[in-house]
């Protein structure tokens, strides 16, 4: 089958952040020489620089190559023609998340600054307002301060007692991870659908399925693939991080009850330790990136789409506002825990719906999901060229 | 040690010559047995200059001229030619193999050609063994 | 005959002759050899101090008769010749023995080659003990010139040599001056009008009064030698003599038959045109399919007919800029129509072209290489649903892909070819044609305008393909080589000619009747032959028909190249009685 090449591609392209550089780009193969990532017959990223610059939209949704890519940056510094391929690499993942969305929503995200502020506002407004109107602050809340001087944040909301409360924001978690997820697999399943089934040069043998399992897990877990590119501060904050995030996702949702409770426990308790290693570990990570995006020297730093500022805004509000709560509560400061809580909620729930989906974040599942499938592929084309090599020569 | 053979040529200044040349300005290798002689045209091969060759010892003799139609004389390559079929005719009854005479056309451009016939030619000769001619004429 | 002093003289070429030639031992042995005085080995002869090394040996021995082993006499014959005659010595008494390019650059084993060039050296050191004085003579250079093609390269030649004031016989086989370059609209990288350009030559040429412009017509046959050429013309009315001392071959290039070319459809898809249609498009500012229509999709192929065995191995040199020139001129004529280009490869070499390419890439073009060897795009017309015109099938060599390509006009850059008039017109003016059909150059590197024939010289496309640039730069080189004989006024030529020994001329008219040049008459008073040494060549057919040995080519004779051939097989019989030795 061929590809239609296509011209306008370029358009489109240009609003998930470059496309104009692979102009420069004469394909002297400089980047796949020094990608970490090279091995025989990977010819990333000129090879995909290539596919976009002939605009073949269907070849690109089959392209799995630039989820494994993690912005050493090394192709872009080493590039004679300043063509940046690393971040038309980032670029082409932006695009690509668009792809596998079917909803439609990602693109209108990622291309217009309406639509991602916008629904960013919308969300948060809804919390905040439905918060005010439904659980307001209780008269004479001020004396909802312990022993210890220290606020018991489950008494705060009028007519409800503190049970009541966290089983709320416990279902308001759940519906919101739920939907979070369906949105999530189903994506996958629509990548798995463009990437292996739609590749007609791709049959993947059954087994290899559950073979190359472990992959998806492992990557997930260790980001080995991160860990290869030369300057490893960057895994280790976004190592980092990434513990630090499953660790507090898992502790508000799943463990709503024994982490949001009414009693501050001493320090040496588990809730406290991991919680301080959460905010730790994302803390270091914003502020390696943002010292990086601010100054601009690290190659994969350099170049910052509105959707990566937005990322790092939301994260840091949502840190900042927790660690408010937790001192404002330590400090038994009743209506400024109990505001800055509705702030944190209106902050961390658009983050996680909007993003997780539809932009930035969605990667946390794109990049596993990625190498599992090249694996399936590269076994399915060791099958063909084995096969081939049974073949009677004719 | 295997018998190797002497061959004198004969090349034309304009095409063959400058032939040669450009085998060896692109460094193509051949047989070391040829010895080439330079005249201005294969016109100037005169029947005497081949049977000389013979009777001193050649075990072969080759001429090249331009292309039929590219002669820098505008006809000497042809009358070579005619000169040579009937030197073939001629040796063969003197008793040598016409194979050791050979006629062949060698433009300018045509290093790699030159080169091939070289090592052609060599391979017939020591086929066909040293020429007996010069120990008939020449006896010790 | 005085008695023979030779001294002989074997260069090193630095290590290229010397690696593969035991130098050292050829130059002892032949030490050895009667009448040998000086025998010397030195690693560059052709430089100043190895010229002079020749020049104080025959001033300090007295030696009569030289001979260098080095490169091919058809490089340094002359260099040698003028460091003989500046001692005072006849240059013609001196003789090279090629070892470079016959022996040390096309053999693998020492010994044989040591062996080889032994004999060469020996059979030169036969030949030369039987040259002869020979005399040089000078000829006056008649000041006219004609030059065959009026483009762009035959009329700047003749501008420039007409405005100083010598006349020039300008042929052109159409009924316009122009060439090419009149059907061309913009020339790259510039963009400036072509039109405007030769326009303006054109007025120049007609209105110069020392350029005489014959249209219509073709040389059939060009008689005499440099300084003295002469040829008839065929006009319409009447036959016309010209005589001129030298002449430009420019005759130009001649468009590759796209239909040659079977995966491309021309003649078969209406809306496939030539590079040469498109420019007619262009200057009459029409970019419009066959059906009328504004185009959506134009694609461009490169390297039609050129770099590919199966038509033309060369690179034609100026469609990839061309190429990118339509690409801005359609951009700016239709800015919403997608550009595709399938390339091969993209060569961007000359002055502000790589600019070019580098500009034009960023005007939204899209580039797609195609496999030369194995895969030239192939066109289908398209089906209802396409919405274009014809569909382009290719692999994508960059990116492994099969694709396609939407197109509404398919541009052509269909390869140079020589002018298929080039062999008629190297047969008359006595020069040679590369294996591509080109005109063959004296040197590719040192003289590429001048030919192995004196007083001819090539310029522009009929020499290689070229852009406007190099073909006016080769055109006023030509120009410039050919003034620069008219001032000096006359030329030495060589004295290789034929002779006749009136005292054993049987009368007998063969040599009269093989002579192509017809330079032999018959004295009916002494009954014999007489050579005319100003039409003769000296390719000496004459000599080798003489029944009697009477008529002789000079520098030729039947003595030396008897003794050049017992010199030559020396060495071999000394080794195989040396080796019967051993047998008994």
């Amino acid at each position: 089958m061929s590809y239609r090449v296509n011209s306008e591609f370029k358009s489109d392209l240009k609003k998930f952040g470059i496309a104009e550089q692979w102009n420069e780009c004469f394909h002297c193969g400089n980047c796949t020489a020094v990608c970490p990532l090279t091995e025989n017959g990977f010819l990333f990223p000129r090879q995909g620089i290539r596919v976009m610059q002939m605009g073949l939209k269907e070849k690109l949704a089959t392209y799995v190559d630039p989820w494994l890519c993690y912005y050493c940056g090394e192709c872009s510094e080493t590039c004679p023609r300043e063509a940046n391929p690393a971040e038309l690499m980032m670029t082409l993942r932006r695009y690509l998340t668009s792809v596998y969305d079917w909803t439609g929503l990602s693109k209108k995200i990622y291309t217009s600054k309406w639509w991602e502020f916008g629904s960013i506002i919308i969300i948060a407004l809804l919390i905040i307002v439905g918060f005010l109107i439904y659980l307001p602050l209780k008269s004479g809340a001020d004396a909802m301060v312990n022993q210890s001087g220290s606020v018991m944040i489950n008494s705060l909301v009028e007519g409800i007692s503190a049970g009541q409360f966290v089983r709320i924001i416990e279902i308001g978690d759940w519906t919101m991870a739920i939907i979070v997820a369906a949105l999530l697999i189903s994506n996958i399943l629509n990548m798995f659908y463009k990437v292996i089934l739609s590749d007609n040069a791709v049959k993947v043998p059954f087994g290899t399925y559950f073979t190359e399992f472990w992959r998806l897990i492992y990557n997930f877990a260790t980001q080995a693939k991160f860990s290869k590119c030369d300057d490893r501060n960057y895994w280790v904050g976004h190592l980092l991080l990434m513990t630090g995030y499953s660790i507090m996702f898992a502790l508000v949702v799943i463990a709503l009850p024994l982490f949001q409770i009414e009693e501050i426990v001493p320090w040496y308790n588990w809730q406290r330790l991991l919680g301080y290693y959460a905010t730790f570990g994302i803390l270091f990570f914003l502020i390696q990136v943002t010292i990086g995006r601010i100054k601009k020297q690290d190659t994969k730093l350099k170049f910052s789409h509105p959707s990566d500022w937005l990322f790092i805004i939301m994260l840091a509000l949502t840190t900042i506002t927790g660690i408010l709560v937790h001192i404002f509560r330590l400090n038994g400061m009743v209506e400024a825990t109990y505001y800055l809580y509705i702030a944190h909620l209106a902050v961390l729930v658009p983050m996680i719906v909007i993003e997780v989906p539809f932009s930035k974040w969605s990667h946390l599942a794109y990049r596993p999901f990625a190498v599992y499938f090249s694996r399936l592929k590269k076994a399915a084309v060791k099958k063909i060229e084995y096969q081939r090599e049974l073949a009677p020569a004719i | 040690m295997e018998f190797q053979p002497t061959i004198v040529s004969f090349l034309c200044n304009w095409c063959s010559y400058s032939g040669a040349d450009l085998a060896g300005t692109s460094r193509m290798k051949y047989a070391p047995n040829i010895r080439i002689i330079r005249v201005m045209c294969s016109g100037r091969v005169d029947p005497t200059f081949v049977l000389k060759a013979f009777s001193e010892g050649a075990d072969g003799v080759l001429i090249c001229g331009c292309h039929p139609g590219d002669c820098h004389y505008h006809e000497g390559n042809y009358k070579c030619l005619r000169r040579f079929l009937l030197l073939q005719k001629y040796i063969s009854q003197m008793g040598i193999n016409p194979n050791r005479l050979r006629l062949e056309w060698i433009s300018a451009s045509e290093g790699k050609q030159f080169a091939q016939l070289v090592d052609e030619m060599t391979e017939v000769l020591i086929q066909l063994g040293p020429n007996k001619f010069k120990e008939i004429t020449q006896p010790a | 005959m005085k008695e023979p002093k030779i001294g002989v003289y074997i260069c090193w070429c630095g290590t290229n002759i010397s690696h593969m030639v035991d130098v050292k031992a050829i130059t002892e042995e032949i030490g050895d050899m009667p009448n040998i005085k000086v025998s010397r080995n030195y690693k560059y002869m052709c430089s100043d101090p190895g010229q002079d090394l020749i020049i104080s040996d025959i001033k300090k021995h007295k030696l009569n008769r030289i001979v260098v082993a080095a490169c091919s006499p058809r490089i340094h014959e002359l260099t040698f010749r003028k460091a003989i005659e500046n001692a005072g010595l006849n240059p013609y008494l001196f003789e090279m023995a090629n070892i470079r390019e016959q022996v040390s650059w096309v053999h693998t084993d020492i010994e044989a080659a040591t062996e080889k060039a032994k004999s060469l050296v020996i059979a030169a050191i036969s030949k030369v003990t039987h040259h002869e004085e020979l005399e040089r003579r000078t000829v006056d250079i008649n000041p006219a010139t004609l030059i065959i093609g009026g483009g762009i390269t035959g009329m700047t030649a003749a501008l420039d040599i007409a405005e100083s004031g010598f006349k020039v016989y300008l042929i052109e086989r159409d009924n316009k001056l122009g060439g090419v370059v009149s059907k061309v609209d913009l020339t790259f990288p510039y963009m400036s009008s072509a039109q405007q350009l030769i326009k303006s030559l054109i007025n120049k040429v007609s209105n110069n009064k020392n350029i005489e412009v014959f249209f219509n017509t073709k040389i059939k046959e060009i008689n005499g030698y440099v300084g003295n050429f002469e040829t008839k013309l065929k006009l319409q009315k009447k036959a016309r003599e010209l005589k001129f001392g030298n002449m430009i071959l420019a005759t130009g290039l001649k468009p590759t038959d796209p239909e040659s070319i079977h995966e491309i459809g021309y003649g078969r898809l209406p809306d496939v045109v030539t590079a040469l249609e498109f420019e007619q498009m262009l200057i009459k500012g029409n970019i419009k399919t066959k059906a009328g229509k504004e185009p959506n999709n134009i694609l461009i192929v490169h390297c039609v007919g050129s770099r590919n065995e199966k038509y033309n191995p060369y690179c034609s040199r100026t469609c990839c800029m061309t190429a990118l020139k339509y690409s801005n001129q359609i951009r700016s004529a239709l800015p919403k129509t997608s550009i595709y280009h399938a390339y091969s490869d993209m060569r961007a070499f000359g002055k502000g072209c790589e600019e070019f390419y580098s500009q034009t890439g960023r005007k939204n073009a899209v580039f797609l290489m195609y496999d030369q060897k194995n895969d030239i795009p192939t066109l289908r017309r398209a089906g209802k649903n396409d919405r274009c015109n014809i569909i382009a099938h290719m692999y994508e060599k960059l990116s492994g892909e099969d694709i396609e390509i939407p197109a509404d006009i398919v541009i052509l850059m269909i390869s140079m070819e020589a002018h298929e008039n080039v062999k008629q017109v190297a047969h008359a003016a006595g020069v040679s044609i590369c294996s591509n059909g080109f005109f063959m150059e004296k040197h590719p590197k040192l003289d590429p305008i001048a030919t192995t024939t004196d007083g001819v010289y090539i310029a522009g496309t009929c020499q290689s393909p070229k852009d406007i640039p190099d073909s006016v730069s080769q055109a006023r080189a030509a120009a410039a080589r050919i003034l620069t004989s008219i001032s000096v006024g006359k030329v030495e030529i060589e004295l290789t000619t034929a002779v006749v020994n009136e005292d054993i001329c049987g009368a007998c008219h063969t040599c009269i009747n093989v002579c192509p040049y017809s330079a032999i008459s018959f004295d009916e008073e002494k009954k014999v032959s007489v050579v005319n040494e100003v039409i003769c060549k000296g390719c000496g057919t004459c000599s080798s028909a003489c029944p009697t040995g009477a008529i002789s080519a000079r520098h030729f004779t039947d003595k030396q190249i008897l003794s050049q051939i017992e010199g030559l097989l020396a060495v071999s019989n000394k080794l195989s009685e040396k080796l019967e030795m051993e047998e008994v």
